[in-house]
């Protein structure tokens, strides 16, 4: 039922190829989950962010240090490999210096037109950040004028905030789904499912969910639940590690990932009489990525929620390597998640998954929670 | 030509053991644990609740085969064939290549389990210094896992990596923990974040004039640094005992104890089989319940 999704996934590259023969449109690589994805699409580019392919490589020694994460060290590898040669744009909405070191060589190394830096306040919590960010989205509007030579209508805007938040409904449809005893979706499913909808035109993508949502409605997988697990950290679109977790008696029921739900999780409300000011409200208002959640931690309440919501058994928490942002939290977050009652496993991303030993942590994790039966 | 015999310090002794006093003929209950670890790989043959027999041996690269081979050992000389015993369980890291097994269960949870029998149920946490990784273990009075850690992609710290020590010195390893206690002074520690550095930090002290005992204190002393920070990370409650291979070496026992100001549990028990004798007696409540369901 997903099979759309997995190919689209799979083969984002032949899609953005497609979809400029198709359209003439151009296509612009996002660094991170707080891209303004609307204001790009609706100067008829694709927005496209750009992951990792999780192989091991040796192009990017000279560019990032030892110390940044896998992750940003797997997404400039793309762009030094010349997998993005059909990209022209490229645009990094601030979150952390490690990626934004990947966006900076990317611009350095890799041949681009265009490349825009949008400085995303890092204090969301104050309330200096809401004009800020929108006198930062009307700089990026202005340089996408300047690049491409259109102007943008408020109808046209408008169109690009409706399709973005119903492609964000339709994904809330699927993810609430998996709240009952028996999910008929797969964690790995849903994380196809959110990853692919990073590269696909929204269109297309809220068609495909559209189509699959009354069969799933009544889908029933040929497969136990086993232990509800949550996924909660950094970047992740690791299938191999989901996989092998389902594999061994669990399945993934929700997350908070950037490559998630912390992506589709709140839509943009009209509601400032201003689209820009909506646009930038809804990215001060997503679920927080850490490096942006302080003074106070307002994950940490939405995890707990996700967890109850979701009714989740136990929780796994996943950062890749050297992500300080999360690795500071994780401490907190997981005492908080104990002092609530979810216990939960701590494991950390390389570029590539060590799965024996991230296979024997989790099967003794689920042991852990639910091994009454072996005594 | 003549063949230059090469002597194998690392080599640990291989051993079986069976109760000659038990007649299992008319036990209800056998059950055994097969835990192939990385390194070494253990049989505990259960009758009826009580340890009968076990087998304690080096890991061949195939893991059915090691399986098998610890297998046939356990049961030499008892009488008993693969047949007589009624449920068995597999663990260690080729817990899945078992072939003759009925469940696979994690060696966390059966060092656990298997800790709890050899030092009884007062323990709450279980340190295995295993082959080629370290776990700290929580437990219940049950001996079930209430939290873990594992050390990361590193064999410092472990087995594997006292069995290069031992080469390196041309120490016999079953010698090593006592030659590195008799020392004047205690040396700084070597690093302790991989064998291969310290095994190069090793040969330059040896070349500088340190003796081989004070290189050994320098390892033995690194080892007990770097589980002790593993420990610390999820906490040492009382009562506290040290299972797998490196916890018959008292220089790293020693230091360790040291280090944390706690003395760890001693068994009448072999420290290597603790896994497999988890496994074993997850067997008997698993054959207990299957014969439950079946009635």
């Amino acid at each position: 039922m997903f099979s759309k999704f997995f190919d689209w996934y799979e083969n984002r590259h032949d899609y953005a190829k497609d979809w400029i023969k198709k359209t003439g449109g151009e296509v612009v690589g996002c660094f991170c989950s707080y891209a303004p994805e609307e204001i790009i699409y609706s100067f008829g580019l694709l927005p496209h962010r750009m992951l990792g392919s999780h192989e091991p490589q040796d192009v990017t020694e000279p560019h990032i240090f030892g110390m940044f994460c896998p992750f940003c060290r797997d997404v400039l590898a793309q762009g030094l490999k010349g997998r993005y040669d059909y990209m022209k744009g490229i645009m990094l909405s601030q979150s952390c210096l490690h990626l934004r070191q990947s966006f900076t060589s990317w611009r350095n190394h890799v041949p681009v037109d265009y490349a825009h830096y949008l400085y995303m306040p890092a204090k969301v919590q104050t309330e200096h950040a809401r004009p800020y960010l929108k006198g930062e989205l009307e700089k990026f509007t202005k340089s996408l004028e300047e690049w491409t030579g259109k102007t943008i209508t408020d109808d046209q805007l408008k169109e690009s905030i409706d399709l973005h938040n119903e492609n964000r409904r339709l994904m809330h449809e699927v993810y609430d789904l998996r709240k009952g005893p028996n999910p008929p979706v797969t964690g790995l499913e849903a994380m196809v499912m959110v990853a692919s909808s990073f590269f696909v035109d929204k269109k297309d993508h809220n068609a495909e969910l559209k189509r699959i949502l009354p069969e799933l409605k009544s889908r029933s997988l040929d497969r136990e639940t086993g232990a509800r697990l949550m996924i909660v950290g950094s970047e992740d679109d690791d299938t191999e590690f989901v996989k092998m977790v389902e594999s061994v008696g669990a399945t993934i029921v929700t997350d908070d990932h950037c490559t998630g739900s912390r992506y589709f999780w709140n839509e943009v409300e009209l509601k400032n009489g201003d689209l820009l000011q909506d646009i930038a409200d809804r990215y001060i208002d997503r679920p927080a990525c850490p490096s942006k959640d302080w003074e106070e931690r307002t994950r940490f309440p939405h995890v707990l929620k996700l967890a109850k919501d979701f009714n989740v058994d136990g929780a796994i928490l996943i950062q890749q390597k050297f992500c300080d942002p999360h690795e500071c939290d994780i401490p907190m977050l997981k005492k908080y998640l104990e002092d609530n009652g979810y216990k939960s496993l701590f494991l950390e991303f390389d570029v590539t998954v060590p799965l024996g030993q991230f296979r024997i942590r989790t099967e003794a994790f689920l042991e852990m929670i639910g091994e009454e039966d072996l005594f | 030509m003549t063949e230059v015999k090469v002597k194998e310090f690392w080599r640990w002794k291989e051993y079986n053991w069976h109760d000659e006093n038990k007649d299992w003929k008319g036990a209800e209950t056998i059950t055994a644990g097969v835990d192939v670890g990385s390194v070494s790989s253990q049989v505990v043959i259960m009758v009826d609740g009580e340890l009968y027999a076990y087998s304690n041996m080096r890991t061949g690269s195939d893991s059915p085969d090691s399986a098998r081979n610890a297998m046939n050992w356990a049961l030499e000389d008892t009488g008993m064939a693969l047949d007589d015993i009624h449920y068995i369980v597999g663990t260690g890291y080729g817990r899945v290549n078992v072939p003759f097994a009925n469940r696979a269960i994690t060696e966390i949870a059966c060092h656990a389990r298997g800790g709890n029998y050899m030092y009884g149920p007062s323990v709450r946490t279980i340190l295995d210094m295993g082959g080629q990784d370290c776990k700290a273990i929580r437990c219940d009075e049950r001996g079930k896992v209430t939290n873990f850690l594992m050390n990361d992609k590193c064999a410092a710290g472990t087995g594997r990596g006292m069995e290069v020590f031992a080469d390196l010195l041309a120490v016999s390893i079953e010698d090593v923990g006592d030659l590195s206690l008799d020392v004047e002074e205690e040396p700084e520690p070597v690093s302790s974040t991989c064998v291969v550095f310290a095994k190069s930090e090793a040969t330059s002290l040896l070349r500088e004039g340190w003796s081989k005992k004070k290189v050994l204190a320098a390892y033995c002393s690194a080892m007990a640094h770097r589980v002790v920070s593993l420990l610390d990370r999820i906490g040492v409650e009382e009562d506290f005992a040290i299972t797998g291979g490196i916890a018959k070496n008292s220089g790293v026992i020693k230091r360790l104890e040291g280090e944390l100001k706690i003395n760890s549990l001693k068994s009448k028990h072999d420290t290597q089989i603790a896994g497999a004798l988890g496994g074993a007696l997850f067997a008997k409540s698993l054959a207990e319940k299957q014969r439950k369901k079946g009635a």
